[in-house]
């Protein structure tokens, strides 16, 4: 057995390809980031909706969140890159000179938005009415009910699940290296086809470590914040 | 603009690549759901060895994209199945294993380690006195299990293993990296003749979207039932 796979399967070639990937973490970052921010808002956005009681408004919150759900993210991608162009030329507008990064990023913030909207409408709907109506009959507007009061249990009761929505979107998007994005997938297929395929097993191993290292800390970080913030809740229980 | 005629013609040739998508999820799930339930029975009891197994297990298939898991299988079957077949002398060309092979592998995989979670939240939300309470008017554990805990945890896990079902429908338009054609890469390689991309992902995106939806509506409505035994019985 061992004589073919060696020829194959050296895994020195995973411990060398981990220091060449790493720097294009910063990629996978970046297009991350910006659509948690984009898609945080846009969620914000549509969870509003559909707390408050306009039928229309709720209508379309709730087909957005349910078609965003139902679409594959390659497919959402691909949509959005061939789609938003073939759009606004029909407006005489050329985008070809637009950097990939820009549709991706869009792409994710839609996908971003659906997920953030139910996780903040279930954690809106998680706080007890009575904290809304204390803090307004102690004084506070109904603005500085929803921001000092409101905001902060809400918070605390999405942050699991603002960590995997988080931890969904990182994974998601290591399919941006299909519209030819150098992220840290995208640096492992460059590395993959300068090999002419050689040993592409061991460069999907060593991307496989990376990402799986990530999530842990992610993972790891947001039980910390979580621990940090509920024992607070204790403390005003119990004055 | 939109080429229509194309729009409706390419509508079903991806629908044509359903079958393939829908048997690929049926298997993962058919092989996920008996292992799965295992392996979260092992992380319940803190089964020595098996518990830390499963625990690495899962979160590497969670902590890493499902493509990329893809990429590795893909990468590494053939390579594992070339040996045995050289060795055993068996004369099969590894090109011309059908890739859905590797899709049933890949995709099974990763729903065993999803419904670990599942079952594993999902029978931790019935009181170990429902056990107890079971054993002690005289039923075996597999009778307190199949008649008393699982229905029970069944309700509760019902919207998380709807989540998966769809995830996992969706995950198989990644097959296009196995070259298998199911939906997605069917509408593409019809879209590659006259580059019409944005018909071709309108399509793939409405087969999805109806897939989709019909599982979530017929989950809904089983949640219904249950709800309404639970209902009676209360």
């Amino acid at each position: 057995m061992g004589q073919t796979m060696d020829k194959y399967f050296n895994p020195v070639y995973i411990t060398d390809s981990i220091p060449k990937l790493l720097p294009y973490i910063k990629v996978t970052f970046m297009v991350v980031g910006l659509s948690v921010l984009f898609g945080t808002l846009l969620g914000f956005i549509l969870a509003v909706a559909k707390i408050r009681k306009d039928k229309i408004a709720k209508k379309i919150a709730d087909i957005y969140t349910t078609a965003l759900r139902c679409t594959p993210s390659i497919v959402l991608l691909f949509l959005i890159y061939y789609g938003i162009p073939s759009v606004t030329k029909g407006f005489g507008i050329d985008l070809d000179d637009v950097d990939k990064a820009v549709f991706i990023v869009i792409a994710f913030s839609l996908m971003f938005a659906a997920a953030m909207c139910e996780v903040i409408r279930t954690a809106y709907e998680a706080v007890d009415k009575g904290q809304f109506e204390a803090a307004i009959s102690v004084g506070l507007s109904d603005i500085q009910a929803y921001i000092t009061i409101i905001l902060p249990q809400a918070f605390v009761v999405a942050l699991p699940n603002i960590g995997n929505s988080l931890l969904a979107l990182i994974k998601e998007g290591a399919l941006a290296y299909t519209i030819g994005l150098i992220d840290i997938m995208g640096k492992a297929n460059l590395i993959i086809a300068a090999n002419m395929n050689a040993h592409s097993l061991e460069i999907y191993i060593a991307l496989s470590i990376i990402y799986w290292v990530v999530s842990i800390i992610i993972e790891q970080l947001f039980l910390r914040i979580e621990k940090v913030l509920s024992k607070g809740k204790q403390t005003i229980k119990v004055t | 603009m939109l080429n229509y005629k194309f729009l409706v013609d390419t509508f079903f040739v991806a629908l044509s690549g359903a079958p393939t998508a829908i048997l690929i999820t049926v298997v993962s799930l058919l092989i996920a759901i008996p292992l799965g339930f295992l392996l979260a029975l092992v992380r319940i009891n803190e089964v020595k060895f098996f518990n830390r197994f499963a625990q690495v297990y899962v979160s590497f298939i969670r902590g890493t994209p499902m493509i990329v898991q893809i990429f590795i299988i893909y990468n590494s079957v053939p390579l594992i199945l070339a040996t045995i077949f050289t060795k055993l002398n068996i004369k099969i060309n590894i090109y011309d294993v059908n890739p859905i092979w590797y899709a049933f592998i890949v995709f099974s995989l990763n729903t065993i380690a999803i419904l670990t979670e599942v079952f594993r939240s999902a029978l931790g939300t019935v009181s170990k006195g429902q056990l107890e309470a079971a054993q002690s008017v005289g039923l075996t554990n597999v009778q307190a299990y199949t008649k008393i805990i699982i229905p029970q945890a069944l309700v509760v896990a019902l919207p998380n293993i709807c989540t998966a079902i769809t995830n996992l429908i969706k995950g198989t338009s990644l097959c296009y990296a196995m070259s298998l054609k199911e939906i997605t890469l069917r509408a593409k390689v019809a879209a590659n003749v006259g580059y019409n991309y944005v018909e071709a992902y309108i399509d793939i995106f409405l087969v999805y979207l109806i897939i989709c939806i019909i599982v979530e509506y017929g989950f809904k409505l089983y949640e219904n039932r249950l709800r309404a035994y639970k209902g009676v019985s209360a």
